[in-house]
């Protein structure tokens, strides 16, 4: 589904991304760890060709994701709040979103009421512009927007970070459901390893920009990984 | 304590993104800044040479001082439309260590920081100095000076308690609004005389100076309301705006042009929902009277017209040019998601270019009434209103590729040059010297006729080219994409 050949992204002279070679299944969990700085929002970035590499190519579908925008068709990202639109309403937001993909106003309404717990009350008819939303739940906004494209990529970036528990388990809960429903490849990263080793099928340990573990997840994983971060 | 405030309040202002990287724009705020205050303070110089001028026979000081109500009439209007709360500023200490009082008087003095409290002292002291203190004496002459500070801290603190009093309940707007509409009733059908009131008031301070200690008292009443009344409010959710209910709006008839009318109806919720850019739209309301300075009968006899050329550019095209300088950096605060949603970037481009000549339309039939002070403005604003619409568009979208500086729209938009580089100046020029440099050649050479004529078919031929215009705009924005989404990104 996505290959990564080479990729490499400097600033200033400091590596932040040196990818050699990557490439991921259709329907894989991929799981992207590491400390503050080892280049994963960047790496996000450079798949969704917000930045431009220095030197390298990212192909998502046998097309090269910096030339084409084909892949803007089945790709749907969260990064951070800079991803929603903040003097819209949430609902203008997804008609709007769901415009984009050819979805009417109903299809939407329709569409939102599988998220009706994970919203909890607190996003649809709130009299709230997302601006004015709190942080958790603008996030719960911007990811229910991906999952209005339906997509076939999903890059999600901290998704636990600003979550109550009960919405990071359902969000666990709704990942698992939909991956079975309906095959994507997902990317997410988080700093919760209990977490990630739950949700993701593969994880990258990043650091400094490299890629210095790729494992699938096995019954050892979380304590491999606790003993990299053990301080 | 305070002093320490106002130090991060200094700190603020000289490190804030809309006023520091850019030393020609600060330079350039500094000048306007200094030019008007320069104004006020010709203004104030001349009033005694001018008065005797626009009220032959009268005597200046009963005069002037029949107009000091006036001024403080409008100046209270002013405030009540340009003056900023100093509240967001507070927000960092409320969990500090700091008593509320400090906190209050923090505020109220930050607040004092204005442009609106210099105007008068700039306008009114030369003439009480010269005019009044040589005839009654120093000692009227410092009464008066007092009264006219107290006067100004007694608009300032007032208009900040009815601000505040508006955001908790808006019912104070409706009765502000109708207690100034009654007295501008009352006086505009002469029931009552702000200028009698205003005269007979200030010749009795002539007489007997130290009743200045009434406005004085006055001025600290509105002091003392306004502390009172924060010191008992000074939760952050109370002051400051927020927690109004949001309705969705819904712009049904756009859809039928599928994306472009989705990508329309963004616009005009960006537009209405946002301090900035209800700036620009009020600007361009502004814009459209300036017909009355331009289109005057002089410029209007002679043969060349540009003057009259420059005024239909500025009105049909103001809101080309002042929207469209910022095309992208309007949307800075999201341009990653927006790019990383399906919507090709010629789409874009096409919606935004749809509104300029949607908007500029609703100008130009607005504006054809000037028609009514002379036939030969009419062609002038065609010409101008072709010529924007086909190639100003161009332009200015054109330049906004190359601008790299994002734009806080939540921030206020008086002396808000945040975004401004030099690709907007430069575009500026472009704008209009180049429809009116060739417009001046061309009518000197032939006439004034070939020139408008001219320009009109550039406009239209332009506009029928819309489509290879709109793939080259799209590959200028693919070349220089990364560029703008990093600067956009760097807040």
């Amino acid at each position: 589904m996505i290959t990564v050949n080479n990729i490499l992204k400097s600033y200033n002279g400091n590596t932040v991304v040196n990818i050699p070679q990557l490439s991921t299944r259709q329907g894989e969990m991929v799981g992207l760890v590491g400390n503050n700085g080892a280049g994963k929002t960047t790496f996000f970035r450079l798949l969704l060709d917000l930045v431009r590499a220095d030197k390298g190519e990212i192909i998502s579908n046998d097309k090269n994701v910096a030339t084409t925008e084909d892949w803007k068709q089945y790709t749907a990202a969260y990064l951070d709040e800079g991803f929603l639109i903040h003097y819209l309403t949430p609902e203008e937001y997804f008609y709007f979103v769901g415009s984009l993909n050819n979805r009417s106003r109903s299809n939407v309404d329709e569409f939102l009421k599988n998220f009706e717990s994970f919203f909890d009350g607190s996003i649809l008819r709130s009299g709230k512009y997302i601006r004015d939303l709190s942080k958790g739940n603008q996030f719960k906004v911007g990811i229910a927007a991906c999952l209005l494209r339906e997509p076939q990529v999903l890059i999600l970036d901290e998704p636990f970070a600003n979550l109550d528990p009960s919405s990071q388990l359902r969000l666990i809960k709704m990942l698992k459901e939909w991956q079975g429903r309906h095959p994507m490849t997902v990317f997410i990263s988080s700093h919760d390893i209990n977490h990630i080793t739950d949700v993701c099928s593969r994880i990258l340990l990043m650091e400094k920009g490299r890629i210095i573990k790729d494992f699938d997840t096995t019954a050892d994983t979380l304590q491999e990984l606790e003993s990299y971060f053990k301080v | 304590m305070i002093i320490t405030l106002l130090s991060h309040q200094w700190r603020a202002f000289w490190r804030s993104r809309s006023a520091g990287k850019n030393l020609a724009t600060q330079i350039f705020i500094g000048f306007v800044v200094l030019y008007l205050l320069a104004c006020a303070l010709a203004l104030g110089l001349s009033l005694q040479h001018f008065l005797p001028r626009f009220f032959p026979g009268q005597d200046i000081i009963r005069v002037f001082c029949s107009l000091i109500l006036y001024y403080f009439s409008v100046d209270i209007l002013m405030r009540f439309l340009l003056q900023e709360l100093p509240v967001l500023s507070i927000q960092p200490y409320l969990g500090q260590n700091i008593r509320r009082r400090q906190l209050v008087r923090f505020l109220n003095v930050r607040s004092l920081f204005q442009f609106f409290n210099l105007l008068p002292i700039f306008i009114f002291i030369p003439f009480i100095v010269t005019v009044i203190g040589s005839a009654h004496g120093p000692l009227v002459a410092a009464c008066f000076i007092i009264a006219i500070i107290a006067i100004t801290l007694f608009n300032h603190f007032l208009i900040l308690y009815v601000k505040r009093k508006i955001i908790i309940n808006s019912w104070w707007l409706v009765g502000f609004l109708g207690v100034v509409g009654i007295l501008i009733a009352l006086d505009y059908f002469h029931v009552f005389s702000f200028r009698a009131l205003s005269a007979s008031l200030f010749t009795i301070l002539l007489q007997s100076p130290w009743l200045c200690i009434v406005f004085v008292a006055l001025g600290v009443a509105s002091l003392v309301n306004n502390t009172q009344f924060l010191r008992k409010n000074l939760y952050f959710e109370e002051i400051a705006r927020r927690g109004r209910q949001r309705q969705s709006t819904e712009y049904a008839w756009l859809r039928q042009w599928g994306l472009t009318g989705e990508l329309v109806a963004l616009n005009i919720r960006l537009i209405m929902r946002n301090k900035r850019t209800k700036a620009v739209v009020l600007m361009t309301f502004v814009i459209m009277l300036y017909g009355f300075i331009f289109y005057k009968p002089v410029y209007l006899k002679s043969e060349h017209m540009p003057m009259i050329l420059l005024g239909a550019m500025f009105i049909t095209g103001i809101f080309i040019m002042n929207f469209g300088q910022f095309l992208f950096a309007w949307h800075s605060g999201y341009f990653d998601g927006l790019m990383a949603l399906p919507v090709s970037i010629r789409e874009f481009i096409r919606a935004q270019w749809a509104l300029f000549i949607a908007v500029t339309t609703l100008t130009f039939v607005v504006t054809s009434f000037y028609g009514l002070i002379s036939w030969k403005i009419i062609p002038f604003q065609i010409a101008a209103f072709l010529y924007n619409i086909g190639i100003n568009s161009v332009v200015v979208i054109y330049f906004s590729t190359r601008s790299y500086k994002g734009i806080d729209l939540t921030r206020s938009a008086t002396f808000n040059y945040q975004g401004t580089g030099m690709s907007q100046w430069l575009n500026i020029l472009v704008v209009l010297l180049a429809p009116i440099l060739l417009y001046c050649g061309l009518a000197w050479a032939f006439n004034n006729w070939v020139g408008l004529t001219v320009l009109s078919l550039l406009g239209l031929i332009s506009l029928l080219l819309q489509n290879w215009w709109l793939n080259w705009l799209t590959d200028q924005f693919q070349a220089r994409k990364h560029t703008i989404l990093a600067g956009f990104r760097e807040k």
